[in-house]
């Protein structure tokens, strides 16, 4: 080992092409203010031109580095190898598919966030003209806390109940779909609300709280689902006491 | 209009290994908390038999209590968010039940005399 070295150990296989899961351990010698994606790049330039990992903007902006660091999930461009320990383990997301040792196929992640219509479907005088929220309006003030996500699917790994539930929509495609609940430009909030309110949607939550513990954005998509959760009991509640009325009215 | 997904790999995804010690190690405050209510609960079905039969075991009274609080605050947690707390502020949350419920069962041992016998 270099003197003041650190060990990483980079879990690698585990593939559709490569299914042999095994730890292989590289030294490398920290730089000051070195990021787990810098030494990933050190050791696959200097090291082991084999090694397959992911990143685009090296900046945290666009979430495809994502990887577990030491157990938990990150992003490897804004993890300083600093503070980490001598030894330093490296893993793929889990509840994703591994493409290629520590880059995973984000498809299922993608196809959930169609599930939960994650797009604005403006309404008419949306759609025809700019409408603004001002931003200490109600809205925007509920919106804006669960905007910045940049679908990096770290919550998602972190998620308990996504590795228990396959089909789970999980906190990312949640909380997308909370921002345009609470977006009166978005036309289908109605039934987008229906439509997470299963039991593979906001039903499957069960507070354990990991998404909002690792959320590298500070966003809480728990949050989100606590309110979607309060929405749709509420819009339940009201469609049951509307249904006694109706069965009582005469006629009815 | 759907998001335009790639080829996928025909590996299923990757789940953690119930044995994996580094991943029970990586498990954040909330996720502890969640296991211990569910584990709370299930200790309680097999101990609170015996403390209905025999209310007199100074130390089963101790545990039985201290997993009825243990699970209630943990409860408590999860319903208050459920009510509209944050639940970006749960860490703190958990903090504070679990602080009143370690005062509950320190006050009830002591000066309720709940566990005479036993401390
Ligand atoms: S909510 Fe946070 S952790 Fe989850 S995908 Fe978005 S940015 Fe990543
Ligand atoms: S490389 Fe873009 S977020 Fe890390």
């Amino acid at each position: 080992m270099v003197a003041g070295g650190v060990i990483i150990r980079v879990r690698r296989g585990g593939a559709a092409d490569d299914p042999e899961e095994r730890h292989q351990t590289y030294a490398i010698a920290p730089r000051p203010r070195m990021t787990v994606l810098d030494a990933l790049t050190a050791i696959q330039s200097e090291l082991d031109p084999s090694l397959g990992f992911r990143y685009s903007c090296r900046v945290g902006m666009c979430g495809t580095c994502a990887l577990r660091v030491n157990g938990r999930p990150r992003w490897a461009c804004r993890t300083l190898i600093e503070g980490l320990g001598e030894s330093v383990t490296l893993e793929p997301l889990v509840n994703f598919p591994v493409l290629r040792d520590l880059a995973v196929d984000m498809t299922p992640f993608l196809d959930k966030m169609s599930r939960a219509r994650a797009w604005a479907e403006p309404t008419e005088a949306a759609a025809s003209a700019p409408v603004e929220l001002s931003p200490d309006s109600r809205q925007r003030v509920r919106i804006d806390p669960h905007i910045e996500c940049i679908t990096c699917g770290i919550c998602y790994s972190a998620c308990g109940m996504a590795a228990h539930d396959p089909d789970f929509l999980g906190p990312a495609a949640l909380n997308r779909a909370y921002t345009l609940v609470c977006d009166s430009r978005d036309a289908a909030g109605g039934e987008r609300l229906a439509e997470v309110a299963d039991e593979h949607g906001i039903w499957r939550c069960h507070s354990q709280f990991n998404c909002t513990e690792a959320c590298p954005k500070g966003i809480s998509p728990a949050t989100a689902i606590q309110a979607l959760k309060r929405r749709a009991a509420a819009s339940g509640a009201k469609s049951f006491v509307a249904s006694i009325i109706g069965g009582l009215a005469p006629g009815g | 209009m759907a998001f335009q997904s790639g080829p996928s790999a025909s590996s299923p995804p990757a789940r953690p290994s119930f044995w994996d010690i580094s991943a029970w190690r990586a498990m954040y405050p909330g996720m502890w908390a969640w296991v211990i209510q569910r584990l709370s609960a299930v200790v309680l079905l097999v101990l609170f038999p015996f403390h209905v039969v025999n209310p007199y075991i100074a130390w089963l009274r101790a545990v039985v209590l201290a997993l009825v609080i243990l699970h209630g605050m943990h409860g408590l947690k999860v319903i208050l968010t459920d009510f509209g707390f944050p639940a970006r502020h749960q860490r703190k949350l958990l903090w504070v039940l679990t602080a009143f419920g370690v005062a509950v069962f320190f006050w009830l041992g002591y000066l309720r005399k709940a566990y005479w016998g036993f401390f």
